[in-house]
């Protein structure tokens, strides 16, 4: 048996220290926005985002486009179909699974018997976090940045409308325009960390630290803070684990993410857990300080 | 004339094309009939994750060597346990619960199945293999259609009025939680067999696009769950022979079919008056 | 003569907190009783617990048989492809073994029904598609294949056209002489004047009794609240005016 090996090699390993970057940006990304897909209800959508991107990074590179290049037009395309469908009732999520399997299938007949590429299969859907370009993490930069400009700008819009959206309308907010700018992040976003964590786990860093937030925290402010934070840690021990124990990082991740959730549930209980109410989401007052 | 009959028969003169056959038939009946009912109530959002989330199970057995559907089952009854606790506090929302309990899932599907020196055929596991369907996959794929078929006819009338009104289904008689656990059941029955077929990314396919494809045209649930299982079952030969003759992957080849027949049966206009045409009030004549 | 219907000290609610407390009430056969209180003051929670949807939280309720539950028809499915006649076979399920498929002397009974509501014509249009009125009379046929003694009904002439409320004012006469209980809520307090009883329900129960001597001007006030209009006339009886407030 080796020893257990160091942390600090995470810092002296440049694919390593290249990690760690891409795992901060999406900790950024994914804890604020994971905060509205969490309030706004998007679970669902954010995880096909991921599967519709599958099949554009299969093709990117035999046909010529970069694989960035190919993953934001997927996610556009995406965003812009469902913005266009109008997010209606109970049909929706039929809709959504049906496209999420379809992506999935097309991007592995792509990949095994078009392409030719079928070992790719796997890294695309758990994720290469360790073989990273400067390409990917520029492109986690880019969504990491603008989360955090259109929470600055966009964010007491967004929150009026997840609190009561009828109410929203009648403040004279454009929802439809500002629905489509967050669909349109969202899905954008999910692509940038689909090369890192995989398209079948962009979930786990895009959901889960804002709903272990959730649950230990009252105001938004904290909410924002606490995700960004629980997903870097998420990411870091993630990582590490997945060093020491010589297993794939992002599913690593991802399993971590779901045992601080528990964590989170366990010590939520005494803020009144289990049996709180479903709570509209906090007001946030104009100095922007939540009640 | 010969060409079209050989073109017809050619897949299915080996023996693993038979039993390709005879799953995806088997498999789609029942798939494409209790697909009205999940769509119905609204279970294709937990349908997705419990297919997602048994991967664990898959994994698992592949690697101590026990049979893929009691791994499903063991992989389904796990995911929904932690649904169901992730889901308990109201604050985060059901979806979002659910998300972290199948991520956490399929994740350490991914743990187990990509840790190096035991490599257990993950994307069979993951996208189905009609191909390698054996004599006991073929077994439990007909134990399903009969004894589901004897279910889904028994529970018809109880699940009609469960869907139509809930609170006068009580007074009826009817335990409405009896009734949503029995088609939760057959659903996860359901996934653990097809998932030999159509892995576990993909299985939704066969549950969710039938009922698509038909809601528009279809006037009663009967006419709906018969028209259900023949469109994936011809939708499932259709993949099976593009897997064939285009030379591509099975499974993924029958899930795309149904896909594009759930498509088209939504794109298509409901035709004559029996036609389920949506929020369409009449005059009413006193 | 035993109550068809009745609770005693019934508490409800949901999560464990009480939405309803202090219930006590009953009803024998040939017996029509007016719920009336508030939106949100307890009438759908008390039906719930009637039916057996809730289990009280303290106190008793006990009804004869299985009781038929017409609730509003908003709460049904208005997509879901069944004919009236298929709505009103539903009835037989309370009846006959829920695994079997509807027998012949159920359609029967069913179309029985229907022409008894005025809908023998309607019998194979899809329920979605008929009128507001159309659709309750469905429901009560439905009541009717049920048998049972006991009608539970939320807020039955809501929404429905002069017509079809007639018909239905009718069948409720001839429910009550075959010895049925019938629990109506509603929002006419005028119309509360006609029932044998009525049950003035704010969370609390504020009064149960005949009609008459039980909606005096300050019991309504206490149901009601600020939702009420009470008009005092010169010779003596009250007459008021419930406002309804419209969920959006």
């Amino acid at each position: 048996m080796g020893a257990v090996p160091s942390p600090l090699d995470l810092l002296a390993l440049p694919f390593m220290r290249t990690a760690l970057v891409e795992l901060a940006l999406l900790a950024v990304a994914g804890g604020v926005l994971g905060v509205w897909i969490v309030l706004r209800r998007l679970a669902f959508f954010t995880h096909a985002a991921g599967a519709v991107a599958f099949p554009a990074l299969v093709v990117a590179g035999p046909i010529g486009v970069s694989s960035q290049l190919a993953g934001l037009a997927a996610g556009l395309g995406y965003a812009a179909g469902v913005g266009g469908a109008g997010r209606a009732g109970r049909d929706s999520s039929a809709a959504t699974g049906l496209l999420l399997v379809a992506s999935l299938a097309l991007g592995v007949v792509l990949a095994s018997d078009v392409v030719r590429a079928p070992a790719g299969v796997d890294l695309l859907l758990f994720g290469t976090l360790l073989g990273l370009d400067g390409a990917d993490v520029a492109a986690s930069a880019v969504a990491a940045a603008l989360a955090l400009v259109a929470t600055l700008v966009v964010g007491r819009a967004w929150l009026a409308t997840a609190f009561d959206a009828a109410g929203a309308r009648a403040l004279r907010l454009p929802v439809g325009r500002l629905d489509a700018v967050l669909l349109a992040l969202v899905a954008t976003a999910a692509v940038a960390a689909v090369p890192a964590v995989g398209a079948l786990l962009v979930t786990s860093l895009f959901i889960v630290p804002a709903a272990a937030a959730r649950l230990i925290t009252g105001s938004v402010g904290a909410l924002f803070a606490a995700s960004v934070g629980l997903a870097a840690v998420q990411g870091l021990v993630g990582l590490y684990a997945a060093y020491a124990l010589d297993v794939s990082p992002g599913p690593a991740i991802a399993v971590v993410g779901t045992g601080l959730y528990a964590c989170a549930a366990l010590a939520g209980r005494s803020r009144g857990g289990a049996t709180a109410r479903a709570a509209a989401p906090p007001v946030l007052h104009a100095r922007g300080r939540a009640r | 004339m010969p060409d079209l009959v050989d073109f017809l028969l050619e897949p299915f003169r080996s023996g693993i094309g038979q039993r390709a056959l005879a799953e995806v038939v088997l498999v789609a009946a029942i798939g494409g009939a209790l697909g009205f009912w999940v769509l119905t109530f609204g279970l294709a959002y937990g349908a997705e994750s419990l297919a997602h989330g048994l991967l664990p199970g898959l994994v698992a057995a592949a690697l101590v060597g026990v049979p893929l559907l009691l791994g499903g089952l063991a992989g389904i009854a796990v995911a929904a346990l932690l649904v169901w606790l992730a889901g308990r506090d109201e604050r985060v929302g059901t979806d979002a619960a659910t998300a972290v309990a199948v991520t956490g899932m399929l994740g350490l599907g991914g743990v187990l199945a990509l840790a190096p020196d035991l490599p257990p055929r993950l994307g069979e596991l993951l996208f189905g293999d009609p191909l390698s369907a054996r004599a006991q996959d073929l077994a439990a794929a007909g134990g399903l259609v009969v004894l589901g078929g004897l279910a889904l006819a028994a529970l018809h009338r109880p699940l009609a009025a469960v869907a139509f009104d809930r609170e006068a289904a009580r007074s009826l008689g009817l335990g409405t939680g009896r009734v949503t656990i029995a088609l939760l059941g057959l659903v996860a029955a359901t996934l653990a067999v097809a998932v030999q077929g159509l892995g576990n990314l993909l299985v939704l396919a066969v549950l969710v696009a039938p009922p698509v494809a038909v809601r528009r045209h279809a006037s009663t649930p009967a006419r709906a769950m018969l028209g259900g299982g023949a469109v994936a079952v011809v939708a499932g030969v259709a993949g099976l022979y593009a897997s064939y003759h285009l030379e591509i992957a099975a499974g993924a080849s029958v899930a795309l079919a149904l896909c594009l027949a759930a498509g088209v049966g939504a794109a298509l206009p409901p035709r004559g008056r029996r036609a389920l045409a949506r929020g369409r009030l009449r005059r009413a004549p006193g | 003569m035993s109550a068809l219907v009745e609770a005693r000290g019934l508490a409800a609610g949901y999560g464990g907190r009480p939405a309803i407390h202090d219930v006590t009430f009953a009803a024998g056969a040939g017996r029509t009783v007016a719920v009336l209180g508030p939106n949100g003051g307890g009438k759908t929670t008390l039906f719930r617990a009637l039916v057996g949807e809730l289990a009280p939280l303290a106190g008793s309720v006990r009804v004869a048989g299985r009781p038929a539950y017409v609730a509003q028809t908003e709460r049904t499915r208005l997509d879901f492809p069944v004919s009236a006649l298929d709505v009103a076979a539903m009835g037989a399920l309370a009846r006959s073994p829920w695994w079997l498929p509807v027998r012949g002397a159920d359609r029967s009974a069913a179309a029985e029904a229907l022409q008894r509501v005025g809908l023998e014509a309607e019998a194979r249009t899809r329920f979605g598609a008929l009128s507001g009125g159309q659709r309750q009379r469905v429901l009560l046929a439905r009541a009717l294949v049920q048998e049972a003694e006991v009608l539970i009904l939320d807020e039955p002439f809501a929404g429905v056209d002069p017509a079809s409320a007639e018909r239905m004012d009718t069948l409720f006469a001839e429910l009550r002489s075959e010895g049925r209980a019938i629990v109506v809520a509603t929002h006419d307090v005028a119309a509360a004047r006609d029932f044998d009883r009525v049950l003035c329900l704010n969370d609390r129960q504020v009064a149960f009794g005949e009609p008459a001597r039980t909606l005096s001007r300050r019991v309504l006030e206490a149901t009601y609240e600020s939702e009420i209009v009470v008009l005092e006339e010169d010779d003596g009886p009250v007459r008021a005016v419930a406002v309804q407030h419209h969920e959006h």
